[in-house]
């Protein structure tokens, strides 16, 4: 700047802007909270760029122990046993949903009449256990405080027989007698009614009737499990000696790093005598460098036996798959079967590739960074806290949260954005008037409540319901478990709608009125107007509306947590559609459960700082694009 | 004022958005296969009364025929069991500000026609074709039929406007101040178009512009506060004014 530009330089003159104005303050108030909020956006993401970093070298560090150690040799033969497990669980599955499916009378009517006795049991069991525990002489039962229990007991009896659950497969008769019967009880009275005795006996003896003819098929599936004996007998004696070898290692690495904190201090010490003693200190703490060398070399010797045992295992299952029965006359039980058959030959294909894997290992071959990257990126284990070895792979959680959001959207995408043209196109203003607010109260509701419900509720209601032998042929059906996937997806739905339906109903209000009065003054009828323009018309709106929603469903936490079953796998899908019936864990979840838990620091800390980065990137990207589409839309 | 068969007959007329009356006893007779322009001071009610030909204001809440009636070719078309869709197919209408979808041209020209459930692709192209070419559009976008209609200058969106209108041969076109929007280049175009869309069409045009009714249209009905204070052929409105207020209004002493 010049200085005749200067205004200071200038001479004083008429039109002088004098002193700090008012109006200047409320600007520097408003630019100072917008700047606050820049601010605290860039350190939230430093503080978690620095916490999640330093992941990534402490990684690296573990899965050099887990190959200097030969752990990572043991899991090339482990992980064809667990295949070989699976394998066998999956045939064990369709042996007994064959049984159990030819007689399903009576293992229905079995667990009918036990669910029934069960039922009352839990009910009148904390009264009934207080008027035994009384009545023994021991406890100098006291007449009156006894009388008391066993009315509080004959209260809770009668109220536990007033709701007992339904037995569709039970004769009215048969269920009159059983009600009955335990109506009859004595208060003592430790066994089963005779009816449940009866029914379970029934149910025992169609299930030996009908393994008769499976015989075959269960010989065949024991001498598959067996042949897995010898490779099983091989890995446990190869786990004791390198889970030995790694301990050590890590007691070195932990010693060197006390060390070079002493250090550090030493050279901080300003006072020489001080200095001294704690150099003193460090240079004995210097750990010996452990053996390593020995153990690899011994744990190396196994590799013929290990071939061998593949081999055998390997031939084996290719006998075997020939005599399996080409099909099961059971529904799951063919399904099952299926699966089985399917994955047998990348089973056989895995087996054959191991022998070169197992001479081609070495414990000395460097680990890099990129590696811990790609193994957190593409790990398919999330195992934590395991005497074996942690593995940060964010697969199962990433699917978790991608298949819970699938769910999601798919119930919520057409309900929202239904809901949207509804009130918007179609509704009376009296209809507009309710339906609205309503919707956009679910909004309010805590997620925490939601997740109560889910629970309690829904995912209660849902499984009796997966019962109910008409809906039988429902993939999935009945649910193992009450807390799965689609529980998650259900409310999540819920927790999505009312953001889909607000953001869509905008973005069709938004659409120009001529554009929907040009149409129907050209002969078009309303649902033609609603639908061919001004659908189109916030098509943009009605997609950046659904990112967000799905925004929205991949950032919850609270009713994942809750309603998800968090189990940390992949989900497995073999079950086709039934595998939205599985539990299991998220990205958020797995942050808000573990996270408390971790020592501060440890690599298992920092890789969840990671996973909300990850996440933090994923909903920002959503958002971003969200409103790209929102603003494409204005123009 | 050249007497032929006539298009609209109103009788009477009142209407009123909700409290509110803005019309006041309307009684009209448009003559078909001419133009007759609507002139008035802005609220006067032109775009009201235009608006009941093809009954669009029934879109607007409260809005309503308090009397009177109104034949198109002699049927009243607020009797209960007509047809909306049919009676728009036969009065098309351009609007104030030129609004085409957002589609492409063709689309755009298109759209009355898949409405009404011609789809077939061939059949399409020809009355595509057509309605540009009436509209004196087809030179400038035959090469980009399938490109944005948002693509085109604000003349050129009001013509495509005006094609879409007539693309199902429509037996009335109104028209709400077509060139309201529009530089006097493009203006000038759509007067030119209107001399010849008129020997197929009638057209009924409410405008602000005193000079275009004189050069455009055949008859003229001047309205004030929601009246029609006169009407006759333009020639001898804007001429011979038998009332004061339309005197004082062409002579611009007022509006
Ligand atoms: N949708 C509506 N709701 C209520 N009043 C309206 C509406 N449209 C127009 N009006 C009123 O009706 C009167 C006539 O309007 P309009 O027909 O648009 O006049 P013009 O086209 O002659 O300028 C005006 O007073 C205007 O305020
Ligand atoms: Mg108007």
């Amino acid at each position: 700047m010049s200085p005749e530009e200067n205004p200071s330089d200038l001479a004083p003159h008429r039109f002088q802007k004098r002193g700090f104005s008012y109006e200047r303050a409320i600007k520097y108030f408003f630019a100072s909270n917008a700047g606050l909020t820049i601010v605290i956006l860039a350190l939230i993401i430093i503080f978690l760029l620095k916490e999640g970093l330093g992941f990534f070298p402490g990684y690296q560090r573990e899965l050099q122990v887990y190959r200097i150690a030969g752990l990572e040799f043991v899991d090339i033969s482990r992980k064809n046993l667990t295949a070989h497990e699976q394998l066998t669980s999956v045939l064990n599955r369709a042996y007994y949903a064959e049984i159990n499916g030819r007689c399903i009378k009576q293992m229905r009517r079995s667990q009918e009449a036990s669910a029934l006795f069960n039922a009352y049991t839990d009910q009148t069991g904390p009264t009934r256990d207080l008027v035994l525990n009384n009545s023994q002489a021991a406890s100098s039962p006291n007449s009156e405080m006894l009388k008391n229990l066993k009315a509080n007991y004959e209260q809770q009896k009668a109220k536990a027989l007033a709701s007992l659950t339904a037995t569709p497969h039970l004769t009215q008769m048969e269920r009159r007698d059983l009600i009955e019967s335990v109506r009859s009880r004595a208060v003592n009275d430790t066994d089963d009614p005779l009816f449940v005795t009866t029914l379970a006996e029934e149910f025992t003896a169609a299930q030996h009737k009908q393994a008769e003819p499976l015989q075959a098929l269960r010989s065949t599936i024991d001498s598959f499990s067996s042949a897995g004996s010898e490779l099983s007998s091989l890995v446990s004696e190869m786990t004791e000696s390198v889970i030995a070898t790694k301990e050590k290692i890590q007691g070195a690495d932990i010693l060197e790093k006390d060390r070079k904190t002493l250090l550090a201090a030493a050279s901080g010490a300003k006072d020489p005598v001080e200095r001294e003693k704690l150099m003193t200190e460090a240079r004995t703490s210097l750990a010996d460098k452990p053996d390593v060398e020995g153990p690899i070399q011994l744990l190396l010797e196994h590799r013929p036996d290990c071939i061998k045992a593949h081999t055998a295992l390997r031939d084996a299952s290719t006998r075997i798959i020939g005599q399996l029965p080409s099909s099961l006359t059971q529904l799951e039980a063919a399904r099952l079967l299926k699966a089985a058959r399917h994955s047998w030959p990348f089973f056989i294909a895995d087996l054959e590739k191991t022998p070169a894997a197992i001479n081609a290992w070495k414990p000395d071959a460097p680990v890099p960074l990129t590696d811990s990257i790609s193994s957190f990126l593409t790990g398919k284990d999330w195992v934590t806290g395991g005497e074996w070895q942690d593995f940060y792979g964010i697969l199962p959680l990433a699917a978790g949260s991608l298949m819970i959001s699938i769910v999601a959207l798919v119930l919520a995408i057409p309900t929202g954005i239904g809901a949207a043209v509804y009130v918007n196109q179609f509704a009376s203003p009296w209809e507009q008037s309710v339906v609205k607010p309503i919707i956009e109260f679910i909004q309010a509701i805590p997620s925490v409540v939601l997740g109560f419900i889910g629970i309690l509720v829904f995912g209660t209601v849902l499984r009796d319901i997966s019962l109910w032998d008409s809906l039988q042929w429902i993939p999935g059906f009945p649910l193992e478990e009450r807390l799965n996937i689609f529980t998650a997806g259900c409310l999540l739905a819920l927790m999505s709608i009312p953001t889909i339906f607000s953001l869509a109903e905008d973005a069709i209000n938004n659409v120009p009125s001529a554009y929907a009065e040009a149409s129907e003054a050209l002969g078009a009828s309303q649902v033609q107007t609603t639908f061919r323009v001004v659908i189109p018309a916030a098509f943009s709106g009605i997609l950046a509306a659904v990112l967000l929603g799905f925004g929205r469903v991949i950032g919850e936490t609270m009713v994942v947590l809750l309603v998800a079953g968090n189990r940390i796998k992949i989900p497995d899908f073999t079950a086709g559609l039934g595998t939205f019936f599985q539990p299991c864990h998220t990205l958020t979840g797995i942050i808000a459960q573990e996270l408390g838990e971790v020592p501060m620091g440890s690599v298992h800390y920092r890789a969840l700082f990671v996973v909300g980065i990850l996440l933090f990137a994923v909903v920002l990207t959503i958002n971003a694009t969200a409103h790209r589409f929102v603003n494409k839309m204005k123009h | 004022m050249v007497k032929t068969s006539t298009a609209i007959q109103i009788n009477n007329l009142s209407f009123a958005y909700g409290a509110k009356q803005v019309l006041h006893d309307v009684s009209l007779e448009i003559p078909a296969r001419q133009v007759t322009a609507f002139i008035g001071p802005s609220g006067c009610g032109k775009s009201t009364l235009l608006r009941c030909f093809n009954r669009i204001n029934d879109r607007i809440p409260g809005a309503k025929l308090t009397a009177g009636s109104i034949l198109v070719h002699d049927i009243d078309i607020n009797r209960t069991d007509i047809d909306l869709q049919e009676l728009r197919r036969r009065i098309g209408m351009v609007f104030q500000k030129y609004n085409p979808f957002a589609k492409s041209i063709y689309d755009n020209v298109a759209f009355s026609l898949r409405a009404a459930g011609r789809t077939k692709r061939s059949v399409l192209d020809g009355i595509v074709e057509n309605a540009l070419k009436n509209a004196a559009l087809w030179d400038e976008v035959k090469s980009r039929l399938h490109a944005s209609a948002f693509g085109l200058s604000g003349g050129q969106q009001q013509r495509l406007c005006i094609a879409r209108a007539i693309a199902n041969q429509p037996e009335i076109l109104l028209m709400d101040e077509p060139c309201a929007a529009l530089d006097p280049l493009a203006t000038l175009k759509i007067e030119e178009l209107l001399s010849e869309l008129k020997k197929q069409y009638t057209i009924i045009i409410v405008t602000h512009n005193l000079a275009q009714a004189t050069r455009c249209s055949d008859n003229t009905a001047f309205m004030y506060l929601g009246k029609v204070i006169e009407y006759g052929s333009t020639m001898q409105l804007f001429e011979n004014p038998k009332e004061p207020q339309t005197e004082a209004y062409v002579t611009g002493k007022f509006g």
